[in-house]
């Protein structure tokens, strides 16, 4: 059964590049460019993993992971934020708000499933590096 | 002549057959509505939906008429089955009570409980979801559930909030007066009059509306629901079950119109939010910004420059040099009266600028790797250029990012004790490759003493991969030696080169930005002369120096100079 990973992500290009290396890697890819539409699409087809994007229009993505967290059926999910490391603390920020790893831009196509299977893979608490 | 009679025969004509045709439209227009009563009851069913004043999910807008998530959905299942709907307005309780008596066929927009399921006939699969979230008056400080013990909190009746609230204040011991308006508008505005402390709405109504009545959003955000339509008990189930029909077709992909029109709501949301100009005004502001501050950097770097050659020159050049001066100190005020969009900037900039850059270093290192297909060795050749020309880029835009940073004192360290072996290795692994290219050799004296230092760890990783960088890039032939001891409560790691060297009149400018060992006409080193700039400062925030000793053609060597934590010895237990 190939997993599922939801892809919140609103710039074009850039979901089409993480789109391209999970289906190469044998996930199943399912996508919303805003956190509205990404908690809609999880609570209608659970995933198994999220990957969130920060800076998203509307709701950002602390938001969006504080109400994945609040939703019983989605509070378990293991997410991952992906985003450029900008400003300090950006990592702090993301683990403080429930995500359960962080992977930063320019994405690594060699490494990019990679670490995408060792969250899956590692329990829900630990962030491998 | 002849146009005139031709039109007088013309209107004598018209009132001629006037009663006829009157008649005649008489005639039609009876055969018309008798074929429509008729028709229509077999063609198209009428259905009647109760819709209460709930933007975005429904609501009437300024026209009159019906708008929201439930209706563009509902309108669309209609077009594709050939239902007529017809809506009706009403406040909630209201809407509910019709229901129940029959006087309307659906209610849009109803939270799912098993206590309406009783007295309700529901259809599976959800219109949206939703969370109950608490509003209060702006400066009122409430963050958890426990805040609202003896408030007032206003919900509207009959809702799902309301019901929540109270078995929430028993189930949790809290005195909370649950105050109810008949809409959600009315909920809003008794906090706003100080009728009550706080709010609970559905966040899609709150969000939107809050600001209206100077309230904002609270961090409490408690029991998702899920809505759907409603209609009696026992009643149009087949209706219900197209719904859900719909529903479970549109909602599995994410190009339907489905998530059309919940896009088309939420970014009016959105809008709402933040005012167009606002966006405008911000993205002006922000590309000023960003000229001033080049402005600046190429200001400062070509006074730099120059100074040292108008000395020399004659006076007329310094009169220039003052001119250039008065610029600068023009354009340096006003970057400092647009002191207040750095923070802005820098974020908007960064991701900004890295977007782009992700994709394109992403997708060249796909085809590198060869993922779409094979490549031929020129293909091969150019797109490592491309890739190559990239990470430079995206270095570049590093540096200028720190030094922005560093310039405008938000430079933010997190300190923590880390192992030092790791970091190191770390870093090798990351250089070796471009050593190995020059064919030099990389060698790391590990020492037992210090194993661990409390420091930024990425930007100390930063300095590293700066420094070791520098000696590989300097270097033409030999080793790099990477080397560190504690001394007097310091770590002392130094970083050998048997490079070019450095001559010593650069020395002392080595650490100012835009400086770069220049070598003549004859060789040019890539790079913005910002590393060493960068790395000092960082060194220097961490409570440390770097000191470097060089001489031309023999190499170089930089030290840097740290101070250790007071329990060097690694933590054991929890106490420390």
């Amino acid at each position: 059964m190939r997993k599922r990973v939801l892809l919140i992500e609103d710039n074009p290009e850039n979901f089409f590049l993480m789109q391209y290396l999970l289906e190469k890697g044998g996930f199943q890819v399912m996508g919303a460019d805003n956190g509205w539409l990404g908690i809609e699409m999880a609570l209608f087809n659970i995933p198994d993993i999220i990957l969130l994007d920060i800076q998203l229009p509307g709701m950002d993505g602390y938001t969006v992971m504080r109400r994945l967290r609040s939703t019983p059926e989605l509070a378990k999910i293991p997410i991952v934020a992906v985003t450029s490391y900008a400003m300090a603390g950006n990592r702090e920020l993301a683990l403080q708000n429930g995500a359960n790893g962080y992977i930063e831009k320019p994405i690594d196509p060699d490494a990019f499933t990679g670490q995408i299977e060792a969250f899956l893979n590692s329990s829900n608490t630990e962030v491998p590096k | 002549m002849r146009k005139g009679s031709k039109r007088c025969f013309f209107m004598d004509y018209i009132r001629s057959r006037g009663e006829e045709i009157d008649r005649i439209l008489l005639y039609a227009f009876l055969i018309f509505a008798f074929a429509l009563f008729i028709i229509v009851p077999f063609h198209a069913k009428t259905l009647k939906v109760g819709i209460a004043q709930n933007k975005p999910k429904v609501y009437w807008d300024e026209q009159g008429n019906p708008s929201g998530i439930f209706v563009d959905i509902l309108d669309y299942i209609a077009e594709q089955e050939d239902w007529e709907i017809e809506y009706q307005k009403a406040a909630w309780d209201e809407n509910l009570q019709l229901l129940e008596s029959n006087q309307l066929d659906l209610v849009a927009d109803v939270a799912f409980t098993t206590d309406r399921d009783k007295i309700y006939e529901f259809h599976q699969i959800p219109v949206l979801f939703s969370w109950t979230q608490i509003f209060a008056r702006k400066g009122f400080q409430i963050s958890r559930l426990e805040d609202l013990n003896g408030l007032r909190v206003a919900a509207l009746k009959n809702s799902v909030q309301a019901s929540l609230l109270q078995e929430m204040g028993k189930g949790l011991h809290l005195d909370i007066t649950v105050v109810t308006a008949t809409s959600f508008d009315e909920v809003l505005a008794l906090v706003r009059d100080n009728k009550a402390s706080a709010a609970a709405t559905n966040y899609h109504f709150g969000k939107l509306n809050a600001r209206r009545y100077n309230l904002e959003e609270t961090d409490i955000l408690f029991e998702p629901s899920s809505l759907h339509f409603a209609a009696p008990k026992g009643r149009h189930i087949d209706i219900l079950k197209t719904i859900d029909k719909h529903l479970a077709d549109q909602k599995r992909r994410p190009d339907t119109q489905y998530y059309r029109i919940l896009k088309k709501h939420t970014s009016e949301e959105h809008e709402h939010g933040i005012p167009i100009w606002l966006i405008w005004g911000s993205l002006a502001l922000i590309s000023v910004t960003i000229l001033l501050l080049v402005t600046v950097i190429i200001f400062r770097h070509q006074v730099h420059k120059r100074t040292a050659e108008l000395k020399r020159a004659n006076q007329d050049m310094e009169k220039r040099i003052e001119e250039r001066t008065e610029e600068l100190s023009l354009a340096m005020h006003k970057a400092q009266v647009a002191d207040m969009l750095k923070s802005a900037f820098l974020a908007t900039m960064s991701h900004e600028l890295r977007t782009p850059l992700n994709s394109v270093i992403g997708f060249t290192g796909i085809l590198l790797r060869q993922m779409p297909g094979p490549l031929n060795d020129e293909q091969k050749k150019m797109l490592s250029i491309v890739q190559n020309s990239a990470r430079h880029l995206l270095s570049l835009i590093n540096d200028v990012l720190d030094i922005s940073k560093i310039e405008a004192g938000e430079l933010e360290l997190h300190m923590k004790e880390i192992e030092l072996v790791p970091i190191i290795e770390d870093v090798f692994a990351l250089i070796n490759p471009q050593a190995e290219e020059k064919g030099l050799e990389l060698n790391l004296r590990v020492s037992d003493h210090p194993r661990f230092i409390i420091v930024d760890e990425r930007r100390f990783e930063q300095v590293l991969i700066n420094l070791m960088g520098n000696a590989v890039k300097f270097t033409f032939q030999g080793k790099i030696t990477l080397s560190y001891y504690a001394e007097n409560n310091f770590l002392i790691l130094r970083i050998e080169d048997t490079g070019i060297g450095i001559p010593n009149e650069m020395l002392s400018k080595l650490f100012q930005p835009f400086m770069q060992v220049d070598m003549g006409i004859d060789r040019k080193f890539e790079g913005t002369g910002l590393g060493l700039f960068i790395s000092r400062k960082i060194i220097e925030m961490m409570g440390g120096s770097i000191e470097v000793q060089s001489e031309p053609d023999k190499g170089s060597c930089f030290t840097i100079k740290l101070p250790l934590s007071p329990q060097e010895t690694p933590c054991e237990n929890e106490s420390c």
